[in-house]
């Protein structure tokens, strides 16, 4: 039922919410702030505010629902199953239909769908950085490709890669690893390239629904058939995991349904992974991106799918946000940089305790954004595909 | 956070801005709202402002300008209190406490911590982890929940019938008194000197002064842990098999009841292995070392298949162990596919009555039409039914109100208490003429009058003398006064 | 009206509302905290009012001696943590409030008492807790009266928590740091150090106790009986007094004499004084005693 209110929210939604509080240490930026204004119980009940007493949108409000992450522990954590990105998102598509996302956003996101452009961009960052003219922030990993790398690709293989677009050209050699480990298994890769593109996460995670669309139809127009798309970045999985919700049709449905987070896809053919060498794995610690661990419910999968090669350390932080949040530590630097402190000093603690110095994540948001800390990042599969002999012997 | 203007002719907020800074003092509509609740029923609640204090000393200057522009001042933690104890009633001072959340000192070999009162009750133990101690008081909110707001409340939990409330592990307690002094009370070691102080300060509900560092005894990790599940066809049965296991001479760590509403809620979300169809199932945790527990599994077994006991599981590894009680601890959360609003009631009475009072609790509430979970801490005798109800149903809170009323004067008849862990607040304050004479009570004012004399902490709270909060109703529409 | 009621109200009448005041009990700790100058001396009731072994309670009157009370629990597996010298009573050692040596099993003196009725200074009877194991309900008074020497009230009958009581109980001795033998039991219920010996206490269930008493063994500890304490009693202050056994983790020493009282803030104090003020404004609940000039 939605109740008619300015944000077109489901009353049901709102009101399943029985403010009990467990989400308050799964909320980032409550942990950072203290402040109900930044918890999700407090979100909600400022959305129904606005939605059911008529309160005023004013600056106040605003800021509460634009400095959410979305990382989604809330939903996670919540035993009472309030729908939070549903609300969030429904929320966030209202505010930017009156209140434009900052021009630099736009631009940024306008990039990611031209990829091509995209690609010579990053190329001259690359070459900047080495000039030593990029101060270091979280938006790019510290050394940009300069080149094209190996881009092995076969046109009708078994299985298609998603190769994205920021990931494709910031982090070619994470892609390279995935095929690796999956050719090595017998299984031939189509890498989805520059045609396909963005897949949309970070317009919908801005609110603009209109362009998540348009970039969703394009993804599954460039993707037809029925073999599985593995994805090697969770933010992207997750997003391609949602074209169902997200337009609605039987075609989105049965496309959503073709998508694997290339760890849970992994797990379940375990038996083309690599042989493992029987010694004890260096210490490596498990760092779970939200859109792993709280959108997609996969980051177990990491875990099985890695432990093999490493001696697997956790962290003690039940999964909390590292702050990146897609172009959250770009909007809100300040916000980020503390839930990023809370995250550095629980990998410290880890580190400590096992004598790791290397954290593994699935998602290359996170990892660029805990790499310009200064924390050396891996992506899981490359750990994977350093159990190839081929590999090991260059 | 919302920047405050700079410059403001209020001379209270001014004098809050140059104590603390504009952004950690917030007027606006919003926070206002949000602080007007905490996690009970109870609405209506008027913020006056919001501040944010990060050190003792802020904490003193927020209680001295609220004194100095007579205002009252309420301390809250992380909001999850059920009994209303945070609700604002008279536009007080809000002090909030959760920037404070630093762990400051913990001494392994002295077995003791200091803490800020933010800091979330379950961190503490996480933070523990590896030195084989832990903080013992488990209330079920303890993800979110501070120690503060523990210290506040007295808070109990599932552990509290071998460990004891919160009392018994806080050691001494800084505290910034009702008219700003900063006391320091009880020791880090021994009895108390002279009065006890601490003793008196612990369950004070924010209306004796404001806890800002709090030393807390630290209990070892036992050797040796069982988790059962036992599985009974009638609440009855399973209300006897508490009674024999204390009987018996047994203290298990924890003794905890969930009825089948309750089973049926929880199993889909934590998968747990729960029999569904079962009337009740009891959580039997028996811990310390291995021969003491191996025998007390016997004896349990035993006493379990005596008084009719359908299975009795015992948990095989940590994980089964994890998602028996994580199903236990969500359960208050997990109402909510069955109805979208609960009242959580909370008494003691003497646990040889557990049946018969079950029972008259399932009586009272079919007679008010409405839907109940039974999920307690059966080994005190401390009940916890949870009314279920859609407040968006006309009338539906006076019933609630009065099955939660006849409730209350069932347990007190029945020789209990009227709280065994939430506290008075301002929900149960209407009641303890119930338990109370009127000397009982004047007694416990001389207590309060002491710390407070002026009547500033949180006056509306706890006696049903003095300070009414005439505004503030529960969920639903209440005329007012009706509630309080 | 029951009997023990009655007792209530004859212990009401003594009581009184005017004219210096106190309880006397056994008298074994009489000089703790000084006075009570030219106070009229009255006796709180005796006897086992009601004992439920399923409920762990038991309601007794203060007057009643805490052997007399202990021989009868035993009967039914049960003690109650509190422990005073030979003679002493019930109401007498709640209100001087020394934790018994073990504490770290039975919990501190203040974890017992779970209701007390009282005769107020102003010679009104009232109730203090309640009678379950568990209760928050209104301010905690029943903690506010222990060890506090009969000031604030006089206490005439309590209900105390009960526990059972220990299937095996074994001492042991040996010439270890306290430290190690801590590190090397489970929560014993007793630890003592006299600066070169430890003595532990180890309760529970026999296997446990003989596999820790074999653990405690390595380290040099033998089993022995009970240990016999100084009678005085001391602060911890990082040194032990000749002749001193520190029971580890209370900071309680044993010694030949009473310590001086420990030094308290000034707001403390005051604080304490506005207690005692607001509970017995004219003064006359054992006028004369201190519980800030107890050494520990």
């Amino acid at each position: 039922m939605n109740v008619p209110g300015p944000l077109g929210l489901s009353g049901d939604s709102l009101a399943a919410c029985v403010q009990c509080g467990l989400c308050l240490p799964h909320c980032p930026t409550y942990r950072v702030t203290g402040d109900e204004s930044r918890s999700p119980r407090g979100r909600i009940s400022l959305m129904a505010a606005a939605e059911l007493d008529g309160a005023p949108m004013d600056d106040e409000w605003l800021e509460a629902m634009s400095t959410c992450v979305q990382c989604l522990g809330c939903e996670t954590a919540c035993p009472s199953g309030v729908p939070f990105e549903e609300l969030i998102t429904t929320t966030r598509e209202v505010m930017s239909s009156d209140r434009p996302a900052p021009l630099r956003l736009r631009l940024g996101l306008r990039l990611l769908g031209r990829p091509r452009l995209l690609h010579w961009g990053v190329r001259t960052l690359a070459v900047l950085q080495r000039l030593g003219l990029v101060p270091r922030s979280g938006l790019f990993p510290a050394r940009l490709p300069l080149g094209g790398g190996q881009r092995r690709s076969t046109p009708g293989g078994d299985v298609l890669l998603f190769t994205g677009c920021v990931m494709d050209a910031c982090q070619p050699e994470i892609h390279d690893a995935v095929v690796d480990v999956l050719v090595a298994g017998g299984r031939s890769v189509e890498r989805t390239g520059e045609a396909v593109g963005c897949c949309g996460a970070l317009h919908g995670h801005a609110g603009l629904r209109g362009e998540a669309m348009r970039r969703a139809e394009a993804v599954m127009a460039a993707l037809p058939g029925d073999r599985p798309i593995l994805v090697d970045s969770a933010g992207c999985g997750a997003a391609l995991k949602r074209y169902g919700g997200l337009l609605g049709t039987p075609a989105a449905v049965a496309f959503a349904e073709r998508v694997f987070d290339v760890h849970e896809w992994l797990a379940a053919n375990a038996e083309l992974l690599p042989e493992p060498s029987g010694l004890v794995g260096q210490p490596i610690v498990v760092q779970d991106p939200c859109h792993l661990r709280h959108a997609q419910g996969v980051h177990g999968a990491v875990r099985e799918v890695v432990g093999p090669y490493a001696t697997l350390v956790e962290l003690d932080d039940e999964g909390l946000c590292c702050g990146a949040g897609g172009a959250f530590q770009m909007l809100e630097p300040e916000l980020a940089g503390g839930v990023r402190e809370r995250k550095l000093a629980s990998i410290g603690r880890a580190f400590e305790r096992s004598g790791a110095r290397t954290v593994i994540s699935a998602n290359p948001g996170c990892a660029m954004y805990l790499a310009a800390a200064g924390v050396e990042v891996r992506h899981p599969m490359e750990i994977v595909a350093e159990a190839l002999e081929d590999r090991h012997g260059r | 956070m919302r920047r405050m203007s700079g410059r403001t002719r209020d001379p209270l907020l001014s004098a809050l801005i140059s104590a603390l800074d504009a952004q950690r003092v917030q007027t606006g509509d919003g926070a206002r709202r949000l602080y007007s609740r905490d996690a009970s029923v109870i609405r209506g609640g008027r913020v006056g402002v919001v501040c944010f204090p990060e050190t003792t000393e802020e904490v003193s200057a927020c209680v001295v300008a609220a004194l100095a522009h007579g205002r009252d001042f309420v301390a809250r933690g992380a909001g999850t209190g059920l009994a209303g104890g945070a609700v604002p009633c008279d536009e007080p001072v809000m002090v909030v406490l959760t920037r404070m959340d630093r762990i400051l000192e913990v001494d392994v070999s002295r077995r003791l911590a200091w803490v800020e009162p933010g800091v979330v009750n379950l961190d503490l133990s996480r933070h523990l982890s590896g030195t084989g101690l832990h903080f013992a008081p488990d209330p079920s909110s303890q993800q979110s929940c501070t120690i503060g707001g523990n210290v506040a409340n007295n808070s109990g939990g599932p552990h509290c019938l071998l460990y004891g409330v919160t009392s018994a592990h806080v050691l001494a307690v800084e505290v910034v008194l009702p008219d700003g002094e900063v006391v320091v009370l009880g020791e880090e070691e021994g009895d108390s000197v002279g009065y006890d102080l601490r003793g008196a300060f612990v369950g004070g509900e924010g209306t004796l002064g404001i806890a800002t560092r709090i030393c807390v005894r630290l209990t070892e990790d036992p050797p040796d842990v069982a988790t059962l599940l036992l599985d009974f066809m009638s609440v009855g049965a399973a209300a006897e098999t508490v009674s024999a296991i204390i009987a018996a001479g047994m203290i298990p760590a924890a003794l905890e009841m969930m009825d089948q509403r309750v089973v049926e809620a929880v199993e889909p979300f934590v998968n747990a292995g729960y029999p569904t169809d079962a009337a009740a199932v009891l959580i039997v945790e028996l811990d310390g070392q291995p021969s003491g527990v191996a025998d007390e599994i016997r004896q349990i077994k035993e006493l379990a298949r005596v008084h009719g006991a359908r299975s009795v599981r015992v948990a095989a590894e940590e994980g089964e162990r994890e998602r028996i009680w994580k199903g236990r601890k969500s359960a208050f959360g997990a109402i909510a596919v069955i109805k979208p609003d609960y009242y959580l009631n909370d008494t003691v009475i003497p646990r040889t009555k557990l049946a018969e009072v079950v029972q008259r609790i399932y009586e009272i509430v079919e007679e008010q039409d409405l839907i109940v979970m039974n999920v307690f801490h059966a080994g005190d005798g401390n009940l916890h039914p949870l009314l279920l109800f859609d407040a968006r149903e006309a009338g539906v809170m006076e019933r609630v109100l009065a099955a939660g009323e006849e409730i209350v004067r069932v347990s007190v008849a029945a020789g209990g208490v009227l709280s065994g862990e939430h506290g008075i607040g301002l929900e149960k304050k209407r009641f303890m003429s119930l338990q109370f004479s009127p000397a009982d009570l004047e007694a416990q004012q001389r207590l309060r009058s002491a710390f407070d004399p002026v009547g500033r902490a949180n006056p509306a709270k706890v006696l049903p003398t003095g300070a009414s909060c005439g505004h503030v109703t529960s969920l639903g529409r209440l005329p007012d006064g009706a509630w309080v | 009206m029951s009997a023990g009621d009655a007792c209530m109200v004859a212990f009401q009448s003594d009581v009184g509302d005017s004219g210096a005041v106190c309880v006397r009990g056994g008298g074994t700790r009489w000089e703790v905290g000084g006075g009570p100058d030219g106070a009229r001396e009255v006796s709180a009731p005796v006897g086992i009012v009601a004992l439920d072994p399923a409920e762990m309670t038991v309601m007794v009157g203060a007057g009643t001696a805490l052997s007399d009370l202990a021989g009868e629990l035993v009967i039914h597996g049960l003690e109650v943590g509190m422990k005073g010298p030979s003679g002493a009573t019930v109401g007498g050692v709640l209100m001087v409030g020394r934790s018994a040596m073990r504490r770290r099993r039975v919990g501190t003196i203040a974890d017992v008492l779970l209701q007390a009725d009282c005769v107020g200074a102003d010679g009104v009877a009232f109730t203090a807790g309640g009678p379950t194991v568990k209760n928050v309900t209104g301010y905690d008074l029943c903690r506010l009266l222990v060890g506090s020497l009969g000031t604030l009230a006089l206490v005439g009958r309590v209900i105390l928590r009960t526990r059972p009581v220990p299937a095996r109980s074994l001492w042991l001795v040996g010439e270890a740091e306290p430290e190690r033998v801590l590190d090397a039991t489970y929560r014993p219920s007793c630890v003592l150090w006299d600066g070169v010996r430890t003595s532990v206490l180890l309760e529970g269930h026999g296997e446990d106790v003989d596999e820790t008493a074999g653990r405690l063994a390595l380290l040099g500890l033998t089993a022995t009986e009970p240990p016999v304490l100084p009678p005085g009693r001391g602060r911890w202050t990082g040194r032990l007094p000749s002749g001193g056994v520190l029971e580890v983790g209370s900071g309680v020493v044993h010694q030949a004499d009473d310590g001086g009282p420990p030094t308290v803030p000034d707001g403390v104090r005051r604080l304490a004084g506005r207690m005692r003020a607001s509970f017995d404004p004219s003064g006359r609940l054992n006028p004369g005693r201190d519980p800030y000039r107890v050494a520990a």
